[in-house]
């Protein structure tokens, strides 16, 4: 990528003052939320915890979704906007086979529930890794000349097929399963229970993320998608075949897709063709706060905002409430995105040099 | 080139496959007749009329439409309306005392957002307004879409175009005063002439006989939670003054995001809030049925939740919400269908078999109520749009399907009760019907 | 594609047309001043006329009648929102996913300052048909469509000048933040974080807004001039024709702007960013400039449509108007005027009256009411339902096939042949 001899920003503005300011501003912000958390803690502990434990888990799952955003825009540098319906698709196929195919019922023995969940798992990761391999196959690459802003375009035109294929099938209404995964307390001290449904997550959000983190920094693949990454002309220079690397990206995001939809619809128990757009939105925006690219920053990310958006709508003491979710959601991407682009854990840019 | 050429046709023929399969998966069906009809194709049905349906020949002499919103999550029940309008219109024989009338169903709903859509509204009024031949309209579903239609009906050339609803619940559309906006209802009404009727129960009746379940239910502190829109905005306005008066302790009121993911931090927020009942001012398509679900997880079965009749058709509710449905109370304006008596009763058991056995919805009845008082007024009158609004506001039905009723002055009815129910297995059981008196409305 | 080969092919369809080859060469000897305003005041003149001749159309086979006056309002207010919205993305490269959030600025300062919103305060000014008695601020619509303008080219400034320097793809995802933020607020503003005011009336919305007028003085002198135009008989006609003033004005506007320095300077940036920085292209003053007369024009349409809607609500400025705008303009041909507005108007009638009309057309011939194919097709489909699918596969194909669109710019286009010095997405040999 060429570096670019680019002015500072602000300059017309008000000289080189300003970018010194910024970081002081960002702090103070954190210093004010983090005042805001601790009187809720001391006015309220119990529920605090309870709330952080909600926000961590609902932050996993985002997690999962986060991945595959930070995935694809690490290799192309494109912002996949279908990704979060390829996710919704995974969701529906996780319902249908958890009412329709295996008739699951309220909280189901072990044994008739994880073979279940395995095989749905199985279809839902093939399935969302074809589609987004697809999706790849028909709106991404015969743009590969193009101006950036096409494939950002098509990548909204997919995102919108993709709804409407889910609008189709399932039609308007949420699809509601009944919870399965168990709600059994692992332990409860002073009023904060923890719950295996919660767990759960946990266990299945972790090992994903570190399979992942090998997959691209141990293996043959993960090297070959490395340097693809990092110059894709060299890369295919050295005889790695980027196509195929590629696809091999999107069919990975897809499949995490896939898992993120089903681990959504067993923990959530609903789900709407529109689900994915909005929910992928989310995702995206913990992928931006981690640093886009970095796999680990897109959990710590998806992470931070789970706590964020369950802190405004479970903390009682001053918070905004839960009318104001997306916008803070929003409002924390467009800060992230202008005052620190490179997200926490990323690198510098040259979006944001 | 030409490769390119081929995936994209491919990819276009595999979407739009995709398209007709997942519309044949989901089995809806829209009723939509073959033949054209006078009101804009694009969100009205044809004309219900003519040979091909029974009664009647050539064009009828007049128009009546419907304006519902007939995608999203409303679409069982409005289509059930729409099937009730044409059910009582067929029985008249398409004829109002001397007029022969056909029925035209407008859509006001996008199917995008899956709910009415302000520029869909006003653009039916308009066209309702611009064709003469429209006598009466019998909407809307939405007391945010009545805002709309009402003052384009009211300057209608050639005279007011009479409106009656059967479900807008919104205060402001006939009286000031609480629960309505500053300058409502007059600026509706440019003319000074009303034209706008109802045959179901204000939200200044609904809130207040929410608080009075409530109060019977022993609760002593509420939290109030509403979806942020304008039915739920105005019935939990009205719960909470009414609340208040009965003694009972608001102990917080937020607002539900119909898109988020999961609301167990807003359940431990109303746990802190030590309330036990949640009034849940809202609809049940804004996620609700998740709604339901994270409350009762969180706060368990100790907490009572009652909601309004937003929260119908109860086999929604029950099959969405699963477990966590039972023993939540729900208010509905009047009688259920199911336990209407006398015309009602009638009127539901024949309606049934067209239906083919399915339960109705609640407001199947009240737009059945509505078709019956809009063809009574053109009866009466001489034929003239100014005439018909005039004879809606004489209406006085005596064993109706709802019952019996007189519309006042400002066009709203005099049934008052408000029925409670608490879901139980497969569907809701009344428990009492409630009247709240003046003192609780403010009026 | 070399730029040769598209000449070649365009002389070949030129000769394929069959004009007859001296009529061509008298009409090209016309001098050219003369020669290019004929199409566009042909076209003109037919849009002037067309509420005249609207009802003696022949019928369009499967889409039916002509647009409707209530469609053909709808058609120039969105045909003024995607020159507005062309400027940004067509002129000056900045892709824009949150326009409809000035759209909605634009309706609510209409709301604001020609309604009984703010039933506290007594104020009119110019204003015509409103009933005596209501309360609230009332100006006359024609200031408002200039203060809304103003109003959110000034917001799109403030939302500009941090963000305009991010490039491309964040800088259409932070636009997509701003068009998820401000629905949010409307709806939330009717309680403004707790403090009682009421700002945008909330979920209610706000309703009635006063529609545009002459006032009486003018009515009495000049008969045609309406004293109010909800109250006239011919309403829709006289919106119809405002609408294609403002569109009228929007144009003359982007044209003269696309031709100036400034039009030249944004181009300049489009086309290569680091280029035009070195040959003393402002780029940030630039690029503010393009988003705040974009801006512009789109707070006059909101302005315009919510008086003729007489409301506002929150729920009518959600993320899916900015895809439909930008799909207009992506239809038409990214920077070509008349490519966009031949887009809005297609797409806007389309989404209106066409997409009803045509599944109408289909569920006739070929669903359960047609006996021939009834075992095939059982239960008609509600086309409508997926309009937003079928607007996706309309910027997929457009994109794939002709990504400078149907009326292309020049220009554009071999930008879209030869590529542009900007970063490809990926840049492998295949």
């Amino acid at each position: 990528m060429v570096a670019e001899a680019r002015r500072p920003p602000f300059t017309w503005l008000s000289g080189r003052s300003l970018p010194s300011v910024v970081p002081l501003i960002g702090l103070l912000l954190v210093l004010l939320v983090l005042v805001w958390l601790g009187i809720n803690l001391y006015k309220t502990p119990a529920d605090f915890f309870t709330v952080l434990l909600f926000g961590l888990t609902n932050g996993a799952v985002y997690g999962l979704i986060a991945l595959g955003y930070t995935l694809v825009y690490g290799i192309l540098e494109l912002i996949n906007f279908a990704h979060g319906d390829v996710f919704m698709m995974g969701g529906m196929i996780t319902a249908t086979f958890v009412t329709s195919v295996f008739s699951l019922h309220d909280y189901p023995s072990a044994t008739s529930l994880w073979p279940a969940v395995l095989v749905t798992l199985a279809v839902a990761m093939a399935g969302c890794a074809l589609l987004n391999a697809t999706v790849e196959r028909i709106a991404y690459r015969p743009l590969r000349h193009a101006p950036r802003l096409a494939p950002l375009l098509t990548a909204i035109a997919m995102s919108f097929i993709i709804q409407n294929i889910g609008l189709a099938w399932k039609g308007p209404a949420y699809v509601s399963t009944p919870p399965v995964l168990s709600r059994g307390t692992i332990f409860s001290l002073g009023g904060v229970t923890y719950t295996w449904n919660k767990l759960i997550v946990l266990l299945i959000t972790v090992p994903v993320l570190l399979g992942l983190v090998w997959l691209v920094q141990r293996t043959r693949q993960g090297k070959a998608m490395r340097a693809a990454a990092q110059d894709r002309d060299a890369a295919a220079m050295m005889g790695i075949n980027v196509n195929r690397t590629i696809s091999f990206t999107f069919l990975i995001a897809g499949a995490l897709a896939g898992a993120a939809g089903l681990l959504y619809v067993l923990y959530f128990t609903n789900i709407r063709f529109d689900s994915g757009f909005q929910i992928g939105l989310i995702a995206f925006t913990a992928a931006v706060l981690g640093g886009i690219g970095n796999l680990t920053g897109a959990v710590l990310g998806a992470v931070l905002i789970g706590l964020i958006q369950a802190f405004n709508e479970g903390l009682s003491w001053h918070a905004p409430g839960s009318s104001w979710t997306q916008s803070i959601v929003f409002s924390i991407l467009i800060l992230i995105l202008v005052f620190r682009p490179e997200g926490l854990l990323g690198e510098q840019t040259p979006e944001g040099a | 080139m030409r490769k390119r050429l081929l995936i994209g046709v491919v990819a276009a023929v595999a979407g739009t496959l995709a398209l007709v399969a997942g519309s044949y998966a989901s089995g809806e069906k829209s009723a939509r007749p073959s033949a054209r009809g006078v009101l804009p194709a694009g969100s009205c049905a044809p004309v219900y009329y003519g040979p091909r349906y029974g009664q009647g020949r050539g064009g009828p002499k007049y128009i009546i439409a419907s304006d519902l919103p007939m995608q999203g999550a409303n679409r069982p029940q409005t289509t059930q309306m729409v099937a009730a309008i044409k059910y009582i219109l067929a029985g008249r024989k398409f004829k109002a005392g001397k007029y022969t009338i056909g029925y035209q169903a407008c859509d006001d709903s996008t199917a995008e957002t899956g709910k009415w859509n302000s520029a869909k509204c006003t653009d039916n009024g308009r066209s309702y307004a611009d064709d003469r031949s429209v006598i009466g309209v019998i909407g809307t579903f939405n007391s945010g879409c009545a805002k709309l239609i009402i003052p384009i009906l009211n300057r209608a050339p050639g005279g007011a175009v009479g409106m009656v609803s059967p479900s807008n619940t919104g205060v402001g559309l006939t009286v000031s005063g609480l629960g309505a906006n500053p300058g409502e209802p007059d600026i509706y009404y440019p003319t000074h002439k009303r034209n706008y009727i109802r045959v179901v129960t204000r939200d200044d009746i609904q809130g207040p006989a929410g608080a009075l379940l409530a109060k019977s239910l022993k609760i002593k502190k509420v939290f109030i939670l509403e979806d942020k829109e304008v039915y739920g905005h105005g019935v939990s306005t009205t719960f909470e003054t009414a609340a208040k008066k009965l003694g009972l302790t608001v102990t917080g009121r937020e607002a539900w995001d119909p898109k988020a993911s999961s609301y167990e931090p807003l359940a431990t927020r109303i746990k802190q809030a030590g309330a036990n009942g949640v009034y849940l001012g809202g609809i049940i398509c804004n996620n609700g049925t998740k709604l339901v679900k994270d409350l009762r997880s969180v706060l368990g079965t100790g907490v009572k939740i009652i909601g309004p009749d937003g929260w119908t058709p109860f086999s929604s509710l029950i099959s969405g919400a699963g477990s966590a449905a039972q023993g939540m109370y729900v208010t509905v304006p009047g009688a259920p269908p199911e336990s209407l008596k006398g015309a009602g009763a009638k009127f539901v058991k024949a309606f049934k078999k067209t239906q083919g056995g399915k339960s109705l919805a609640s407001y199947v009845a009240y737009a059945a109520q509505s078709a019956v008082v809009l063809l009574d007024a053109i009866k009466r009158s001489n034929g003239s749009r100014s005439s018909v609004t005039a004879q809606l506001f004489k209406t006085n039905v005596k064993n109706g399907i709802v019952g019996s009723f007189k519309i006042d002055k400002n066009g709203d009815t005099n049934l008052a009760g408000i029925t409670a129910y608490i879901i139980k297995g497969n569907d809701g059981k009344a428990i009492k019907a409630f009247y709240p008196t003046k003192k609780l409305t403010g009026r | 594609m070399p730029a040769s080969a598209g000449s070649r092919k365009r002389g070949r369809l030129r000769s394929k047309l069959g004009v007859p080859d001296p009529l061509r060469r008298r009409w090209r000897a016309v001098p050219a001043p003369l020669r290019r305003p004929v199409l566009p005041v042909l076209v003109l003149v037919l849009a002037v006329l067309y509420p005249y001749y609207r009802g003696h159309l022949f019928k369009i086979p499967v889409l039916g009648t002509f647009p409707a006056m209530n469609t053909a309002v709808i058609m120039t207010v969105f045909a003024m929102m995607a020159v507005g919205l062309n400027i940004v993305v067509g002129y000056a490269g900045l892709l824009d996913l949150g326009y409809v959030a000035f759209y909605a600025m634009g309706a609510y300062t209409a709301a604001w300052f020609a309604s009984p919103q703010f039933a506290a305060h007594n104020f009119t000014f110019g204003a015509v048909g409103v009933s005596p008695g209501v309360p609230g601020f009332h100006v006359s619509i024609w200031l408002l469509l200039i203060l809304a303008g103003v109003f959110t080219a000034f917001v799109g400034v403030l939302i500009g000048l941090p963000t305009l320097r991010l490039r491309g793809d964040y800088l259409a995802i932070v636009t997509l933040g701003f068009g998820e933020i401000m629905p949010q607020i409307a709806k939330n503003g009717d309680n403004l974080f707790g403090t009682g005011f009421n700002l945008t009336g909330g979920p209610q919305g706000i309703t009635p807004i006063d529609p545009p007028g002459f006032g009486s003085w003018i009515h009495r002198h000049v008969n045609a001039l309406p004293d109010n135009y909800i109250a006239a008989t011919n309403f829709d006609k006289l919106f119809f024709w405002t609408g294609l003033g403002l569109l009228l004005i929007t144009v003359f506007c982007a044209v003269r702007l696309r031709d100036s320095r400034l039009g030249r300077a944004w181009v300049a940036i489009r086309e290569d960013e680091i280029a035009a920085a070195a040959m003393g292209v402002p780029l940030m003053r630039t690029k503010t400039w393009a988003y705040a007369t974009g801006a512009f024009f789109g707070g006059v349409a909101g302005c315009f449509y919510a008086s003729y809607k007489t409301a506002t609500f929150p729920d009518d400025f959600f993320f899916n108007i900015s895809v439909f705008i930008l799909c207009m303009v992506i239809l038409g041909g990214m920077g070509n005027v008349w490519g966009v507005i031949v887009g809005a108007c297609f797409l806007a009638y389309l989404d209106t009256e066409g997409i009803g009309n045509i599944g109408g057309w289909i569920n006739e011939h070929f669903s359960g009411d047609s006996p021939k194919w009834a075992h095939v097709w059982a239960s008609p489909i509600d086309i409508a339902k997926y309009s937003f699918g079928i607007y996706g596969m309309i910027i997929l194909i457009v994109m794939l096939f002709r990504p400078q669109g149907l009326i292309p710019s020049a220009r554009r286009q071999r930008e879209f042949e030869e590529g542009v010095h900007d970063e490809p997405l990926y840049d492998a040999s295949a």
